[in-house]
């Protein structure tokens, strides 16, 4: 469920960006990598997809992420590091929080997820029912760290009006679930700048097609031959609540040692 | 002399005078034990929800009861608490925190219903949680917590283990932290069985960092009325209520009244048709009678017995197998509730109706309204069955009467 905050937040946070953000020449991207279609009225929409895709996913990523959180009863900001693998293995460590959160870690490993908690000093597993709810209390769900699906393979995309209306030039690609999918929205609208085919926004819809999750994306770092946006704001249905993902540095495609995911360090609360 | 003469009528035809009087006694029986049973059960469940869990009355922060967020608690209750006591004397007050979370011994981990407790409670106060086993909570905040006994068994946790409980604190932090099971026990339903862990007040209010903030203040009152509008008429006049908000039993558990409310509408029909079933039988038994003593009516006639008198003496008739039904009923209805009161209905009780736990042994007692709805009906009935056909008899002319075989 909800893996499309998976992606958006997570994935660039879990998979994407490796060199430094002060890239030096800007390098050519793979060969399997979808050329942008800007020149097309109206483009191939799996094709937009799959180049969303591949931007952003990466064999690692090592990066450090501000988390700020608005509700109307608190605002909190907390950061943390992230180091992951592939789409299964990741772990989190919090490096600024509230005094009973830092150095809490979240080790994820395939479908499953357990929590170092250091005031309890205590490793966690989290039981498969709470994995919709908040990670963090953000508006982030446990689920949305734990998958690692991918769009093209869930999701069928269709171009729906070529351009949107007023100011920038944009595509919105409209992705539905395929039926042997099993993933909780009825529809994801995927906001493309026309221009540069990076993704703007996403609209989560869920089965009886009223939006319940927007996610906006924006601040587009270079790293290597990837561009990416570095600032995500999540806002919900719910009134007054949001969440924004900032990364300040990031490294792709770095050797992450197999420990680093290891249950066993992860007991010792390292 | 009516009486006399009424009461030697009757047992002249012996065995319709007993078969009338047995159809009243299993109908007014019937419908005594029934409702006595039944208004047992509820003042029972009323009673565990007034001692137990939801108390006569709870006050929360304004909104509470509609969306039951961490952070949403009475800021102050120790103030709210000095004001309900000068409010109502009698009231036993109790603060509760009440948050969701996660709570794991070893490898084992459930979702869990952590409770926030004053365990040095009220002298006479029922605690919420009978332990079965180590012990209850200490008087004072210790890190200690105690288990409902099914979530105990899914964490395999015995007294002395060190339970771990992770949930979201009201600042929006991640609450975690470690305790040593002190304590397993019943509390009293299945589903806090399942999910409750018990701390004390103290511990649940560091754990979800809401300072002196307790969710909800427990109001228990010296009474065991069902109608509480009186005494929550003064509390709600003794608060704030532009940011408490003060909600009575039945409005917590909306819908156990609604349930009980429909089971007393369904109760009066049932009553109807029983007595409708037995005034039918009545009616049957006393025209045969007065049709069979038509000449009789026409002899007493003729020697000048005034036809009031006539009509009193079958009213009587009629009203003596009301009573006797309705005497040999009550008495019978008593020997049934006793028998029902003395059983251990230990499968059924194991049940919960929309999360009470039914009671394991009714404390069962003949219900004043059930035997005044009984008895008024059933003599009304039998007086209906006997005052047609009495009327009937003493319309007939006496010589046409005479004459009738």
């Amino acid at each position: 469920m909800r893996s499309w905050a998976a992606l958006l937040v997570v994935v660039p946070l879990l998979v994407v960006v490796a060199e430094s953000p002060m890239a030096r020449a800007t390098p050519a991207a793979p060969i399997d990598v979808p050329a942008c279609p800007n020149g097309s009225a109206s483009p191939n929409a799996a094709v937009l997809i799959a180049r969303i895709d591949r931007l952003l996913r990466g064999r690692s990523l090592v990066g450090t992420l501000t988390m700020s959180v608005t509700t109307p009863a608190w605002q909190r900001t907390l950061k943390f590091k992230v180091w992951s693998r592939g789409e299964d293995l990741a772990l989190i460590r919090v490096l600024e929080g509230g005094p009973r959160e830092i150095g809490m870690l979240t080790l994820k490993r395939d479908r499953q997820m357990w929590n170092w908690l250091p005031q309890a000093g205590r490793v966690m597993k989290l039981p498969a029912g709470m994995l919709g709810d908040a990670w963090m209390g953000s508006d982030f769900t446990n689920d949305d760290l734990v998958r690692g699906s991918s769009w093209t393979a869930d999701f069928v995309a269709a171009l729906s009006d070529a351009r949107e209306p007023g100011g920038q030039e944009l595509w919105r690609v409209v992705l539905t679930p395929k039926p042997s999918a099993v993933v909780v929205w009825g529809r994801i609208d995927m906001l493309v700048d026309a221009r540069t085919c990076q993704p703007l926004a996403q609209l989560f819809y869920d089965e009886d097609f009223a939006l319940v999750r927007r996610i906006d994306l924006s601040e587009i770092k270079r790293v290597g031959w990837r561009e990416f946006p570095s600032k995500m704001t999540v806002t919900p249905s719910e009134p007054g609540r949001s969440t924004t993902l900032t990364y300040d540095d990031v490294a792709f495609d770095a050797d992450i040692p197999d420990e680093t995911f290891s249950l066993q360090r992860l007991r010792q609360g390292r | 002399m009516l009486l006399a003469m009424a009461w030697r009528n009757l047992w002249r035809n012996t065995r319709r005078t007993i078969i009338t009087v047995m159809a009243l006694t299993l109908g007014v029986a019937a419908v005594v034990t029934i409702h006595s049973y039944r208004e047992s059960v509820f003042k029972q469940m009323i009673h565990e929800i007034t001692v137990g869990l939801i108390g006569h009355a709870q006050v929360h922060a304004k909104g509470y009861q509609a969306d039951p967020e961490i952070g949403r608690v009475v800021v102050d209750p120790l103030t709210v608490e000095a004001r309900l006591r000068t409010a109502l004397p009698g009231a036993a007050l109790e603060r509760r925190v009440m948050g969701y979370g996660l709570a794991g011994v070893g490898e084992a981990s459930s979702a869990a219903l952590v409770l926030g407790i004053e365990p040095a409670l009220t002298p006479g106060v029922r605690p919420l949680v009978t332990i079965t086993r180590g012990r209850a909570l200490g008087a004072h905040a210790a890190q200690e917590a105690v288990l409902g006994r099914e979530l105990a068994v899914q964490l395999d946790a015995v007294p002395g283990a060190s339970l771990v409980l992770v949930g979201q604190a009201a600042d929006g932090s991640v609450a975690n932290d470690r305790y040593i099971v002190v304590g397993i026990g019943d509390a009293g339903s299945a589903e806090l069985n399942g999910n409750a862990v018990f701390l004390n007040l103290t511990d649940a209010q560091d754990f979800f960092a809401l300072g002196a903030g307790a969710h909800q203040i427990i109001v228990r009152l010296p009474t065991s009325d069902e109608d509480l509008s009186t005494p929550l008429a003064t509390v709600r006049a003794a608060l704030d209520l532009a940011t408490l908000e003060v909600l009575a039993w039945s409005e917590i558990l909306p819908e156990l009244q609604a349930t009980m409310a429909e089971k007393r509408r369904y109760q009066r029909v049932l009553d109807l048709v029983v007595i409708l079933i037995v005034g039918l039988g009545v009616l049957n038994a006393m025209t045969m009678s007065t049709f069979e003593r038509t000449r009789e009516f026409g002899v007493l006639a003729s020697l000048g017995t005034r036809r009031r008198r006539i009509v009193g003496l079958v009213v009587i008739e009629a009203l003596l197998q009301g009573a006797l039904g309705c005497v040999a009923g009550v008495l019978l209805a008593l020997g049934l509730l006793y028998a029902l009161g003395s059983l251990r209905l230990g499968g059924l009780s194991e049940q919960d109706m929309l999360g009470v736990q039914l009671p394991a042994v009714v404390d069962v007692a003949l219900h004043p309204a059930a035997l005044v709805n009984a008895v008024v009906t059933a003599l009304a009935t039998v007086l209906a069955g006997g005052l047609w056909p009495a009327i009937r008899a003493a319309r007939h002319a006496p010589a046409e009467a005479t004459r009738y075989v």
